[in-house]
């Protein structure tokens, strides 16, 4: 059963979802991020539909967990392009679109290989399965290129506040997902705490995007810095 | 081409890098779900024991049945 405090975050984070689209449009960037906002499109649909399959059936049910694992490896899919949009965003200036495009294309297809290599040898050869693994993969190399395009937003000193705040909110919140994992697995003990704290990490990525949309213009920057140490 | 295989081997590095990093995550996990979209409730995992297949038990040497310890 929902209690009153989990189902207050979830129809928090619902409606943060709407709000990125919503402030995109509202400040004429949504053509500009279409996959960031294609993703919180699609992340309120996935809330709406499960929301009405728990009205349905109960967190235990095996619908609810076919619904939510197939909408969650669609919805990780998604996260994993609105990411790569970020790419091709920093390095725009750098002509590379086709070699991202082909290196985008040839991870995903590595990752899903992976994937169902690691179901065959399993004894459940469930589709579901598949969908849950892909997810879990996916999420770590979505975390790996997180790190790696906070590297190059560094190297390359881009100065695209908005875009800075886009790739950082998205760094906090796949950081913060592990460092929950990890905190769960070092104190079970703490589950009371660990079950509000994990539905709670989900709205900061809705939060920190609708916060770039409404305050942060297209035109800031930021200034880097001017100083550098050159040996003598 | 030398472009598209640096590509290629980028692309590489990352999944290993990736699937190492999940490899030492989830080596001490419960199997739960380690990221979740949106604030929904996660259901518990249909399977228990995560994706990775169960190894052979490393301590068992030969086929035959074991006896029945003679001490008490």
């Amino acid at each position: 059963m929902l209690g009153p405090f989990e189902a207050f975050v979830w129809l928090l984070c619902t409606f943060l979802e709407a709000g990125v689209v919503v402030c995109a449009l509202r400040t004429r960037s949504f053509r500009r991020y279409f996959l960031l906002n294609v993703y919180m499109g699609l992340s309120f649909l996935v809330s709406v539909g499960r929301y009405q399959v728990l009205r349905l059936y109960s967190v235990d049910s095996l619908e609810y967990a076919y619904f939510y694992f197939y909408s969650d490896a669609l919805l990780t899919i998604g996260l994993y392009f609105a990411l790569l949009s970020l790419y091709s965003l920093v390095f725009d200036e750098m002509k590379a679109e086709r070699y991202l495009r082909l290196g985008a294309f040839l991870l995903l297809g590595a990752t899903a290989w992976f994937s169902y290599e690691i179901v065959n040898q399993s004894t459940h050869r469930m589709l579901t399965h598949f969908a849950f693994e892909l997810s879990q993969n996916l999420y770590f190399v979505g975390l790996v290129l997180t790190y790696v395009l906070w590297g190059a937003i560094f190297k390359l000193r881009e100065s695209r506040t908005r875009l800075i705040q886009f790739v950082l909110a998205l760094g906090i919140y796949f950081s913060a997902f592990a460092a929950n994992y990890a905190l769960r697995n070092l104190y079970p003990n703490l589950q009371p705490v660990w079950h509000f704290v994990t539905p709670v990490l989900g709205c900061i990525l809705p939060a920190a995007w609708m916060f770039a949309f409404l305050r942060v213009p297209e035109e800031a920057r930021l200034v880097p810095a001017r100083l550098a140490v050159v040996p003598r | 081409m030398s472009r598209k295989l640096t590509v290629i081997f980028l692309a590489m590095l990352v999944l290993v890098g990736a699937m190492s990093l999940k490899t030492v995550v989830v080596a001490h996990g419960d199997g739960s779900v380690i990221m979740a979209n949106g604030g929904a409730p996660a259901p518990p995992v249909p399977w228990k024991n995560g994706g990775a297949p169960a190894p052979p038990v490393p301590w068992k040497n030969g086929g035959a049945p074991a006896p029945p310890v003679p001490w008490k």
